[in-house]
């Protein structure tokens, strides 16, 4: 029998549709694996405690939530060890894990009191920043800043030192006035610039091995309308201004998309524009399109590539006028794992672009963009940003994909850029990397071990970022 | 409205028969579900407490993406996969959803009554 070429040619493309779709299937159904759970409760009937992405978990012997500062200082003396204070769950590295006993400040939330005049508050270090906006409106304030999502609990955002986005704008940790905090002996401190001054400087950023913040008084500022724009531009641009675009906009970050040669700018600043609300959720659906060409043309980066620069490039700007605390946060309800870093601003697109090199070239897997900020400098012993303006690069990857061999090889390059590591994201820096990164290092170490000599709240991670590793 | 419409709209009603909901009371829409989510809070002051530190932030805000509280159409499906499944989705997380939905004292106990309680199946 003879084949035609026709014939041939047909069955041929036939035969490569054929693979190309089954080989999509199984490449999906592989991507798309939950990953392994541990264990609902260990042989001890204790109850699993996993973080928001999933990686960190542990079995607390003890879970507690005190109503009253007295109660949490009685706790304290008498709890298992370690005591590990957890906010909202949203850190990637293990600060939270112990065997000993999970302390939860939701029972102490709220607003305590305000100052009209000077716009500041005192507010519960439970409070999460998303009920924080609604509260603060109630006496005509808000944030100076807020993060990318308003989940966290104020005291796990102070204590890891989270941040916004803005030349002028400092992390949230650099707006407290003064703070309470409960060592692991049960004293209660009252800390400021002038009570306390060594304790106030350690452990504003104190990851709760300092003790545990209880109260906190904020600056904040009246509350302020400001127009939100989101619009797509080449990444090459975007990198080229990026100083100019920092200088012309109040508040201004950029996601930087692989395997697009794009970015979303997102620019904020004050106005006196109608109120315009934001509209539906557009991220989340653009993220999940984003994996749909991961899964279908990962293989494949120039089609990727090509197909993923005509649908975006063309997307028209969102923009939104409204109270600042309603647009700066966002929900972000695809689960993740991230690694960032803050590095010298002189540094940040050097690195960007190093950063995606290598992303494009090795992980074809990757589909969440970069996100890119600026910080302002401040004087906590413990902050990434201490006496440095900072510019800082997040890498993200999905839940259910490898992110350990993508970080492993990103990290030597922000390393090598100068770069401090957010202490609620991943990194390897253990407390001799550490020590030549922070200056006022020794003495923060000094001011720990004077509050907690035994390690009460130390559990393995932090013996390892802060001791001995 | 053309006679089109009405004779589509008949034909689709015997068509889709017992499936169909013509008829009836029309399904609420995205605004009323999530105003109706924003409202909801248990009776219970305990569980109170903890839905609103934890679940509320997610079930009661439609960017999320979660099943709203109260949306009965949303909540049908996962709690026909029986209560000990849902319970074990909830403490190791899944998909969108973190373990224990970040409810950090909630006992096992707790969840089941969170649960029942954003389902509406007592229709409080």
């Amino acid at each position: 029998m003879t084949v035609s070429r026709r014939t041939a040619i047909g069955l041929g493309i036939g035969a490569a549709g054929a693979v190309l779709v089954g080989g999509t299937v199984v490449r999906q159904r592989r991507l798309d694996r939950e990953p392994p759970s541990p264990p609902v409760t260990d042989a001890d009937g204790r109850v699993l405690w996993r973080n928001w992405s999933g990686i960190a978990s542990s079995y607390p012997a003890a879970r507690a939530a005190p109503e009253s500062e007295a109660a949490l200082a009685e706790l304290m003396r008498s709890t298992p060890t370690p005591i590990r204070p957890v906010g909202a769950g949203h850190s990637f590295t293990a600060l939270v894990p112990t065997p000993g006993t999970l302390l939860s400040l939701d029972g102490l939330h709220g607003l305590v009191g305000h100052d009209p005049d000077t716009h500041q508050a005192t507010l519960w270090a439970g409070t999460r920043l998303g009920d924080l906006g609604p509260a603060l409106v109630a006496v005509g304030q808000e944030m100076l800043s807020l993060p990318d999502i308003n989940k966290q609990s104020v005291g796990g955002a102070i204590g890891t030192a989270t941040h916004g986005t803005g030349t002028g704008y400092q992390a949230i940790h650099a707006t407290v006035k003064d703070f309470r905090l409960v060592t692991a002996r049960g004293e209660i401190l009252e800390c400021s610039p002038e009570r306390n001054p060594e304790v106030f400087a350690a452990a504003r950023v104190g990851l709760g091995a300092f003790g545990v913040i209880t109260q906190v008084t904020l600056q904040n500022r009246a509350l302020t309308r400001v127009h939100k724009r989101v619009y797509v531009q080449s990444l090459e641009q975007t990198a080229a201004d990026w100083p100019a675009l920092s200088k012309a906009h109040d508040k201004v970050e950029f996601f930087a998309f692989p395997f697009s040669g794009l970015a979303a700018i997102v620019a904020t600043d004050p106005t006196d524009a109608a109120l315009q609300p934001r509209g539906p959720d557009q991220d989340t659906d653009t993220l999940l399109n984003l994996k749909r060409l991961r899964d279908l043309l990962g293989p494949l980066p120039g089609v990727r590539r090509r197909i993923t620069h005509a649908l975006m490039a063309g997307l028209p700007p969102e923009e939104s006028v409204d109270d600042s605390w309603k647009l700066l946060s966002n929900e972000r309800p695809v689960r993740f794992n991230e690694m960032e870093f803050h590095l010298p601003r002189e540094s940040q697109m050097v690195a960007l672009r190093e950063v995606m090199e290598v992303i494009e070239r090795g992980h074809d897997d990757v589909f969440f963009p970069l996100e890119v900020r600026s910080i302002a400098p401040d004087d906590a012993w413990l902050s990434p940003f201490y006496g440095r303006d900072s510019g800082s690069l997040a890498i993200h990857a999905y839940y259910k994909d490898d992110y350990q061999r993508l970080f492993t090889e990103i990290e030597p390059i922000l390393r090598r850029h100068g770069g401090r590591p957010h202490w609620g994201k991943l990194h390897s820096l253990k407390a001799r990397d550490l020590a030549a990164l922070y200056p006022r290092w020794g003495e923060a170490m000094d001011v720990r071990r004077s509050l907690d000599p035994d390690g009460r709240l130390l559990n393995r991670y932090l013996r390892e970022l802060l001791v001995d590793g | 409205m053309s006679l089109d419409t009405p004779l589509r709209m008949l034909l689709g009603c015997a068509l889709l028969g017992a499936f169909a909901s013509c008829g009836g009371p029309p399904p609420p829409s995205p605004a009323e579900l999530a105003a109706r989510a924003a409202a909801l809070s248990p009776r219970e002051p305990h569980l109170a407490d903890l839905y609103a530190h934890s679940c509320r932030a997610c079930h009661a805000e439609p960017r999320a993406n979660a099943p709203l509280t109260g949306d009965r159409g949303a909540w049908k499906a996962r709690l026909a996969k029986g209560m000990p499944a849902l319970l074990q989705s909830v403490l190791t997380g899944v998909n969108g959803m973190p373990a224990g939905g970040q409810c950090f004292t909630c006992t096992p106990r707790d969840y089941e009554a969170l649960i029942g309680f954003m389902a509406d199946e007592d229709g409080r």
